[in-house]
Protein backbone atom coordinates (compact mmCIF):
# COMPACT_ATOMS: atom_id res chain seq x y z
CA UNK A 1 0.00 0.00 0.00
CA UNK A 2 3.01 2.22 1.06
CA UNK A 3 4.14 1.58 -2.35
CA UNK A 4 1.47 2.18 -4.32
CA UNK A 5 1.10 5.95 -2.79
CA UNK A 6 4.49 6.61 -3.51
CA UNK A 7 4.04 5.28 -7.47
CA UNK A 8 0.80 7.51 -7.70
CA UNK A 9 3.04 10.59 -6.27
CA UNK A 10 5.26 9.63 -8.72
CA UNK A 11 3.52 9.91 -11.49
CA UNK A 12 1.43 12.55 -10.05
CA UNK A 13 4.68 14.48 -10.24
CA UNK A 14 5.55 13.88 -13.19
CA UNK A 15 2.31 14.77 -14.95
CA UNK A 16 2.51 18.08 -13.03
CA UNK A 17 5.76 18.56 -14.54
CA UNK A 18 4.28 17.82 -17.77
CA UNK A 19 1.48 20.12 -17.68
CA UNK A 20 4.14 22.77 -16.64
CA UNK A 21 6.34 21.99 -19.42
CA UNK A 22 3.96 22.09 -22.06
CA UNK A 23 2.73 25.76 -20.67
CA UNK A 24 6.04 27.15 -21.28
CA UNK A 25 7.02 25.68 -24.48
CA UNK A 26 7.50 27.34 -27.72
CA UNK A 27 4.90 25.09 -29.39
CA UNK A 28 2.16 26.59 -26.30
CA UNK A 29 0.61 28.38 -28.65
CA UNK A 30 -0.94 25.51 -30.90
CA UNK A 31 -2.76 24.05 -27.82
CA UNK A 32 -6.19 25.75 -27.71
CA UNK A 33 -7.11 27.22 -24.51
CA UNK A 34 -10.87 26.52 -23.63
CA UNK A 35 -11.47 30.28 -24.22
CA UNK A 36 -10.05 29.78 -27.89
CA UNK A 37 -12.33 27.11 -28.09
CA UNK A 38 -15.36 28.90 -26.90
CA UNK A 39 -14.32 31.96 -29.02
CA UNK A 40 -13.99 29.67 -32.47
CA UNK A 41 -17.16 28.17 -31.67
CA UNK A 42 -19.44 31.26 -30.44
CA UNK A 43 -18.47 32.78 -33.48
CA UNK A 44 -18.81 29.80 -36.53
CA UNK A 45 -22.24 30.58 -36.89
CA UNK A 46 -20.90 34.00 -38.12
CA UNK A 47 -18.15 32.87 -39.91
CA UNK A 48 -20.83 30.50 -41.82
CA UNK A 49 -23.90 33.11 -42.62
CA UNK A 50 -20.71 35.67 -43.63
CA UNK A 51 -19.80 33.26 -46.43
CA UNK A 52 -21.27 34.81 -50.04
CA UNK A 53 -21.84 31.28 -50.87
CA UNK A 54 -23.60 29.76 -48.07
CA UNK A 55 -25.76 33.05 -47.94
CA UNK A 56 -26.55 32.55 -51.76
CA UNK A 57 -27.35 29.00 -51.19
CA UNK A 58 -29.92 29.89 -48.35
CA UNK A 59 -31.56 32.07 -51.09
CA UNK A 60 -31.88 29.86 -53.61
CA UNK A 61 -32.89 27.19 -50.99
CA UNK A 62 -35.21 29.10 -49.68
CA UNK A 63 -37.24 30.07 -52.99
CA UNK A 64 -36.22 33.90 -53.69
CA UNK A 65 -37.11 34.62 -49.94
CA UNK A 66 -34.53 36.91 -48.71
CA UNK A 67 -32.64 36.49 -45.20
CA UNK A 68 -30.25 38.77 -44.25
CA UNK A 69 -26.88 37.94 -43.39
CA UNK A 70 -25.12 40.07 -40.60
CA UNK A 71 -22.09 41.90 -42.48
CA UNK A 72 -18.76 41.62 -40.87
CA UNK A 73 -17.76 44.37 -39.06
CA UNK A 74 -14.49 46.43 -41.92
CA UNK A 75 -11.40 45.49 -39.97
CA UNK A 76 -10.08 48.89 -38.50
CA UNK A 77 -6.13 49.25 -38.99
CA UNK A 78 -4.90 50.28 -35.71
CA UNK A 79 -4.68 54.03 -35.34
CA UNK A 80 -1.32 53.74 -33.37
CA UNK A 81 1.38 51.11 -34.23
CA UNK A 82 4.95 51.22 -34.71
CA UNK A 83 4.31 51.89 -38.72
CA UNK A 84 1.91 55.34 -37.89
CA UNK A 85 4.22 56.70 -35.15
CA UNK A 86 7.57 56.54 -37.19
CA UNK A 87 5.45 57.65 -40.15
CA UNK A 88 4.12 61.05 -38.55
CA UNK A 89 7.55 61.19 -36.47
CA UNK A 90 9.21 61.52 -40.39
CA UNK A 91 6.50 64.23 -41.40
CA UNK A 92 7.03 66.17 -37.64
CA UNK A 93 10.70 65.87 -38.01
CA UNK A 94 10.17 67.58 -42.16
CA UNK A 95 8.35 70.42 -40.33
CA UNK A 96 10.18 70.98 -37.84
CA UNK A 97 13.55 71.04 -40.24
CA UNK A 98 11.22 74.14 -42.18
CA UNK A 99 10.60 75.54 -39.05
CA UNK A 100 14.48 75.87 -38.00
CA UNK A 101 15.37 77.20 -41.09
CA UNK A 102 12.61 80.10 -40.97
CA UNK A 103 13.68 81.15 -37.61
CA UNK A 104 17.45 81.00 -38.44
CA UNK A 105 18.44 84.52 -37.03
CA UNK A 106 19.86 86.93 -39.42
CA UNK A 107 22.44 88.97 -38.18
CA UNK A 108 22.77 91.41 -41.04
CA UNK A 109 19.96 92.75 -41.35
CA UNK A 110 20.08 95.75 -38.32
CA UNK A 111 17.94 93.68 -35.71
CA UNK A 112 18.77 94.72 -32.21
CA UNK A 113 20.50 92.66 -30.33
CA UNK A 114 17.73 91.62 -27.62
CA UNK A 115 15.94 90.59 -30.61
CA UNK A 116 18.78 88.28 -32.42
CA UNK A 117 19.12 86.90 -28.76
CA UNK A 118 15.59 86.24 -28.64
CA UNK A 119 15.49 84.15 -32.55
CA UNK A 120 18.97 82.72 -31.63
CA UNK A 121 16.87 80.84 -29.02
CA UNK A 122 13.54 80.19 -30.87
CA UNK A 123 16.01 78.72 -33.21
CA UNK A 124 18.76 76.82 -31.11
CA UNK A 125 15.96 75.00 -29.25
CA UNK A 126 13.87 74.13 -32.65
CA UNK A 127 16.83 72.63 -34.29
CA UNK A 128 17.74 70.49 -30.74
CA UNK A 129 14.14 68.96 -30.95
CA UNK A 130 14.55 68.68 -34.77
CA UNK A 131 17.24 66.53 -34.31
CA UNK A 132 16.35 64.73 -31.29
CA UNK A 133 12.67 63.53 -33.49
CA UNK A 134 15.12 62.84 -36.28
CA UNK A 135 16.48 60.18 -34.21
CA UNK A 136 13.72 58.97 -32.71
CA UNK A 137 12.03 58.93 -36.54
CA UNK A 138 15.16 56.14 -37.23
CA UNK A 139 14.84 54.23 -34.19
CA UNK A 140 10.87 53.95 -34.79
CA UNK A 141 11.63 52.92 -38.31
CA UNK A 142 14.27 50.40 -37.17
CA UNK A 143 11.84 48.73 -34.79
CA UNK A 144 8.77 48.69 -36.98
CA UNK A 145 9.94 47.96 -40.57
CA UNK A 146 13.50 45.64 -39.48
CA UNK A 147 11.51 43.29 -42.47
CA UNK A 148 11.67 45.76 -45.04
CA UNK A 149 15.07 46.12 -45.19
CA UNK A 150 17.23 43.60 -47.20
CA UNK A 151 21.22 43.91 -48.35
CA UNK A 152 19.65 41.57 -50.63
CA UNK A 153 17.85 43.68 -52.71
CA UNK A 154 20.54 46.15 -52.96
CA UNK A 155 21.06 50.08 -52.91
CA UNK A 156 18.65 50.84 -55.78
CA UNK A 157 15.59 48.93 -53.66
CA UNK A 158 13.58 51.70 -52.47
CA UNK A 159 13.62 50.42 -48.64
CA UNK A 160 17.31 50.08 -48.52
CA UNK A 161 17.95 53.75 -50.56
CA UNK A 162 14.79 54.87 -47.14
CA UNK A 163 16.98 53.78 -44.25
CA UNK A 164 20.51 54.74 -45.77
CA UNK A 165 18.83 57.92 -46.44
CA UNK A 166 16.81 58.54 -43.42
CA UNK A 167 19.83 57.58 -40.85
CA UNK A 168 22.26 60.00 -42.99
CA UNK A 169 19.84 63.59 -42.59
CA UNK A 170 19.33 61.86 -38.95
CA UNK A 171 23.37 61.73 -38.44
CA UNK A 172 23.34 65.05 -40.32
CA UNK A 173 20.79 66.97 -38.23
CA UNK A 174 22.96 65.98 -35.25
CA UNK A 175 26.10 67.19 -36.30
CA UNK A 176 23.99 70.67 -37.45
CA UNK A 177 23.57 71.17 -33.66
CA UNK A 178 26.61 69.38 -32.36
CA UNK A 179 28.94 72.32 -34.36
CA UNK A 180 26.23 75.37 -34.09
CA UNK A 181 26.24 78.26 -34.35
CA UNK A 182 28.70 78.92 -37.03
CA UNK A 183 30.77 76.28 -38.31
CA UNK A 184 28.78 75.97 -41.42
CA UNK A 185 25.84 74.14 -39.35
CA UNK A 186 23.23 75.63 -41.96
CA UNK A 187 24.52 73.94 -44.66
CA UNK A 188 24.92 70.82 -42.99
CA UNK A 189 21.32 70.87 -41.11
CA UNK A 190 19.84 71.60 -44.66
CA UNK A 191 21.47 69.03 -46.31
CA UNK A 192 20.25 66.36 -43.39
CA UNK A 193 16.54 67.63 -44.00
CA UNK A 194 16.41 67.13 -47.58
CA UNK A 195 18.08 63.82 -47.50
CA UNK A 196 15.16 63.05 -45.10
CA UNK A 197 12.66 64.11 -47.84
CA UNK A 198 13.94 62.40 -50.39
CA UNK A 199 13.93 59.69 -47.95
CA UNK A 200 10.34 59.92 -47.87
CA UNK A 201 9.25 60.24 -50.42
CA UNK A 202 11.03 57.21 -51.98
CA UNK A 203 8.52 55.12 -49.87
CA UNK A 204 5.82 57.30 -49.62
CA UNK B 1 8.97 90.66 -46.19
CA UNK B 2 12.58 88.50 -45.74
CA UNK B 3 13.27 86.48 -48.69
CA UNK B 4 13.42 83.46 -46.35
CA UNK B 5 9.99 83.82 -45.95
CA UNK B 6 9.04 84.74 -49.51
CA UNK B 7 10.64 81.15 -50.38
CA UNK B 8 8.47 79.45 -47.92
CA UNK B 9 5.53 80.45 -49.02
CA UNK B 10 6.33 79.80 -52.34
CA UNK B 11 7.31 76.29 -51.61
CA UNK B 12 4.44 75.59 -50.11
CA UNK B 13 2.17 76.81 -52.26
CA UNK B 14 3.48 74.60 -54.87
CA UNK B 15 3.19 71.76 -52.41
CA UNK B 16 -0.35 72.46 -52.22
CA UNK B 17 -0.67 72.85 -55.97
CA UNK B 18 0.83 69.43 -56.24
CA UNK B 19 -1.90 67.54 -54.53
CA UNK B 20 -4.33 66.82 -56.60
CA UNK B 21 -2.65 67.53 -60.54
CA UNK B 22 -0.38 64.43 -59.50
CA UNK B 23 -2.59 61.36 -59.15
CA UNK B 24 -2.33 58.82 -61.41
CA UNK B 25 2.09 57.75 -61.82
CA UNK B 26 2.42 57.63 -65.19
CA UNK B 27 6.12 58.17 -65.21
CA UNK B 28 8.91 59.14 -62.95
CA UNK B 29 8.57 62.96 -63.44
CA UNK B 30 4.84 62.31 -62.21
CA UNK B 31 6.10 60.26 -59.39
CA UNK B 32 8.45 62.75 -58.13
CA UNK B 33 5.65 65.72 -58.44
CA UNK B 34 2.92 62.77 -56.87
CA UNK B 35 2.39 63.63 -53.22
CA UNK B 36 -0.54 60.87 -53.20
CA UNK B 37 0.57 57.91 -51.40
CA UNK B 38 2.34 55.21 -53.37
CA UNK B 39 3.82 52.86 -50.96
CA UNK B 40 1.99 49.98 -51.50
CA UNK B 41 0.48 48.96 -55.11
CA UNK B 42 -2.00 50.05 -57.75
CA UNK B 43 -5.22 49.54 -57.00
CA UNK B 44 -7.47 47.74 -60.16
CA UNK B 45 -8.84 50.86 -61.76
CA UNK B 46 -10.54 48.76 -64.49
CA UNK B 47 -14.13 47.98 -64.08
CA UNK B 48 -13.99 45.60 -66.98
CA UNK B 49 -10.65 43.74 -65.30
CA UNK B 50 -11.89 43.70 -61.80
CA UNK B 51 -15.78 42.17 -62.95
CA UNK B 52 -14.07 39.57 -65.36
CA UNK B 53 -11.34 38.14 -63.02
CA UNK B 54 -13.33 38.91 -59.86
CA UNK B 55 -16.52 36.47 -60.94
CA UNK B 56 -13.68 33.72 -60.14
CA UNK B 57 -11.25 35.29 -57.48
CA UNK B 58 -9.97 38.09 -56.06
CA UNK B 59 -8.74 40.44 -59.10
CA UNK B 60 -5.70 40.67 -58.38
CA UNK B 61 -3.88 43.94 -59.17
CA UNK B 62 -1.20 43.56 -62.33
CA UNK B 63 1.32 45.35 -60.40
CA UNK B 64 1.60 42.04 -58.08
CA UNK B 65 3.21 40.57 -61.33
CA UNK B 66 5.79 41.21 -63.95
CA UNK B 67 4.69 41.90 -67.11
CA UNK B 68 6.26 38.31 -68.43
CA UNK B 69 3.96 36.35 -66.17
CA UNK B 70 0.73 38.13 -67.37
CA UNK B 71 2.32 37.59 -71.13
CA UNK B 72 2.09 34.04 -69.97
CA UNK B 73 -0.93 33.85 -67.99
CA UNK B 74 -3.37 35.77 -70.38
CA UNK B 75 -3.47 33.62 -73.54
CA UNK B 76 -6.29 32.08 -74.92
CA UNK B 77 -4.63 28.64 -74.63
CA UNK B 78 -3.34 29.22 -71.07
CA UNK B 79 -6.80 30.41 -69.86
CA UNK B 80 -8.52 27.20 -71.33
CA UNK B 81 -6.30 25.84 -67.81
CA UNK B 82 -6.55 28.60 -65.65
CA UNK B 83 -5.36 26.81 -62.08
CA UNK B 84 -7.42 23.65 -63.60
CA UNK B 85 -10.47 25.96 -64.57
CA UNK B 86 -11.56 26.65 -67.79
CA UNK B 87 -11.22 30.94 -67.72
CA UNK B 88 -12.30 31.40 -71.58
CA UNK B 89 -13.07 34.80 -72.92
CA UNK B 90 -14.30 36.73 -76.04
CA UNK B 91 -10.62 37.84 -77.80
CA UNK B 92 -11.84 41.34 -77.73
CA UNK B 93 -12.35 41.24 -73.63
CA UNK B 94 -8.87 39.14 -73.39
CA UNK B 95 -7.33 42.01 -75.19
CA UNK B 96 -8.63 44.86 -72.99
CA UNK B 97 -7.25 42.40 -70.17
CA UNK B 98 -3.91 41.93 -71.48
CA UNK B 99 -3.55 45.92 -72.44
CA UNK B 100 -4.77 46.50 -68.56
CA UNK B 101 -2.51 43.88 -67.22
CA UNK B 102 0.74 44.86 -68.88
CA UNK B 103 0.17 48.71 -68.52
CA UNK B 104 0.02 48.19 -64.68
CA UNK B 105 2.39 45.17 -64.54
CA UNK B 106 5.05 45.60 -62.00
CA UNK B 107 8.31 46.84 -63.45
CA UNK B 108 5.65 49.19 -65.16
CA UNK B 109 4.93 50.53 -61.86
CA UNK B 110 6.07 53.66 -59.27
CA UNK B 111 4.18 52.15 -56.22
CA UNK B 112 7.21 50.94 -54.01
CA UNK B 113 5.55 47.44 -53.23
CA UNK B 114 5.37 47.17 -57.34
CA UNK B 115 8.87 48.03 -57.78
CA UNK B 116 10.21 45.76 -55.04
CA UNK B 117 8.26 42.63 -56.63
CA UNK B 118 9.60 43.78 -60.06
CA UNK B 119 13.34 43.78 -58.70
CA UNK B 120 12.98 40.58 -56.59
CA UNK B 121 12.29 38.47 -60.06
CA UNK B 122 15.30 37.77 -62.18
CA UNK B 123 15.61 38.66 -65.94
CA UNK B 124 13.82 36.14 -68.03
CA UNK B 125 12.13 34.27 -64.91
CA UNK B 126 7.62 34.41 -65.33
CA UNK B 127 6.65 33.38 -62.04
CA UNK B 128 3.06 32.21 -63.03
CA UNK B 129 1.55 32.57 -59.18
CA UNK B 130 1.87 35.76 -57.08
CA UNK B 131 2.98 33.32 -54.18
CA UNK B 132 6.18 32.20 -56.18
CA UNK B 133 7.38 35.83 -56.24
CA UNK B 134 10.68 35.76 -53.97
CA UNK B 135 9.38 39.05 -52.62
CA UNK B 136 6.08 37.49 -51.89
CA UNK B 137 7.41 34.43 -50.38
CA UNK B 138 10.25 36.16 -48.09
CA UNK B 139 7.55 38.42 -46.38
CA UNK B 140 5.90 35.32 -45.83
CA UNK B 141 7.83 32.93 -44.52
CA UNK B 142 7.87 33.44 -41.02
CA UNK B 143 4.00 33.09 -41.05
CA UNK B 144 3.31 29.67 -40.02
CA UNK B 145 1.50 27.19 -41.82
CA UNK B 146 -1.28 26.40 -39.47
CA UNK B 147 -2.53 30.31 -39.60
CA UNK B 148 -2.85 29.75 -43.45
CA UNK B 149 -3.10 26.29 -45.21
CA UNK B 150 -3.96 24.98 -41.58
CA UNK B 151 -6.63 27.54 -41.45
CA UNK B 152 -9.86 26.68 -42.78
CA UNK B 153 -11.15 30.56 -43.01
CA UNK B 154 -7.92 31.11 -45.23
CA UNK B 155 -6.65 27.27 -46.66
CA UNK B 156 -3.68 29.20 -48.88
CA UNK B 157 -2.30 32.18 -49.70
CA UNK B 158 -3.53 32.79 -52.73
CA UNK B 159 -6.70 33.93 -51.19
CA UNK B 160 -4.57 37.40 -50.70
CA UNK B 161 -7.90 39.19 -49.05
CA UNK B 162 -8.87 36.57 -46.42
CA UNK B 163 -6.03 38.26 -44.07
CA UNK B 164 -4.72 41.64 -46.23
CA UNK B 165 -8.35 43.33 -45.26
CA UNK B 166 -7.71 46.16 -47.45
CA UNK B 167 -6.34 44.17 -50.42
CA UNK B 168 -8.82 45.94 -52.83
CA UNK B 169 -7.39 49.02 -52.33
CA UNK B 170 -3.79 47.87 -53.30
CA UNK B 171 -2.96 47.96 -49.32
CA UNK B 172 -0.87 44.97 -48.20
CA UNK B 173 0.75 46.46 -44.96
CA UNK B 174 0.95 44.48 -41.98
CA UNK B 175 -1.47 47.20 -39.93
CA UNK B 176 -3.83 46.02 -41.99
CA UNK B 177 -3.48 42.24 -41.96
CA UNK B 178 -6.14 40.13 -39.65
CA UNK B 179 -5.55 36.27 -40.24
CA UNK B 180 -9.16 34.75 -39.25
CA UNK B 181 -9.02 33.02 -36.23
CA UNK B 182 -5.74 34.13 -35.03
CA UNK B 183 -6.38 37.83 -33.57
CA UNK B 184 -2.97 37.90 -31.93
CA UNK B 185 -0.82 36.49 -34.94
CA UNK B 186 1.99 38.95 -34.61
CA UNK B 187 2.88 37.47 -30.86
Amino acid sequence: MKFDMRLFGIAGSVLLAILSGAAHADAAPDMLSSTAIYTQDSKSYLLASNDTGVVAGQNASAGGLTTTAVQPAEYEPPLFSGSNAHKYLGLSTLALVALTAVTAPEEDEGTTPSTTSKTQGTHQSLGRLTAAMAAATVTTGLLSHWDDFAWEDGLTDPDNLHVLLGTAGALLMLNAVSKAPGNGHPGTGIAGGAAMAVAIKLTW
Amino acid sequence: MQNKYKVAALLAGLLSLNVPCALAEDNFGMWLVNFGRAKEVKPVTSEQYRSECGECHFAYPPGLLPEQSWQKLLTAEALKDHFGDNAEMDKQTLEAIRSYAFENSAEKSWYKRSRKIAKSVADGEAPLRITEVRYIKRTHQDIPEKMIKGNKDVKSQSFCNKCHTQAAKGIFDEDTVQIPNYPDWED
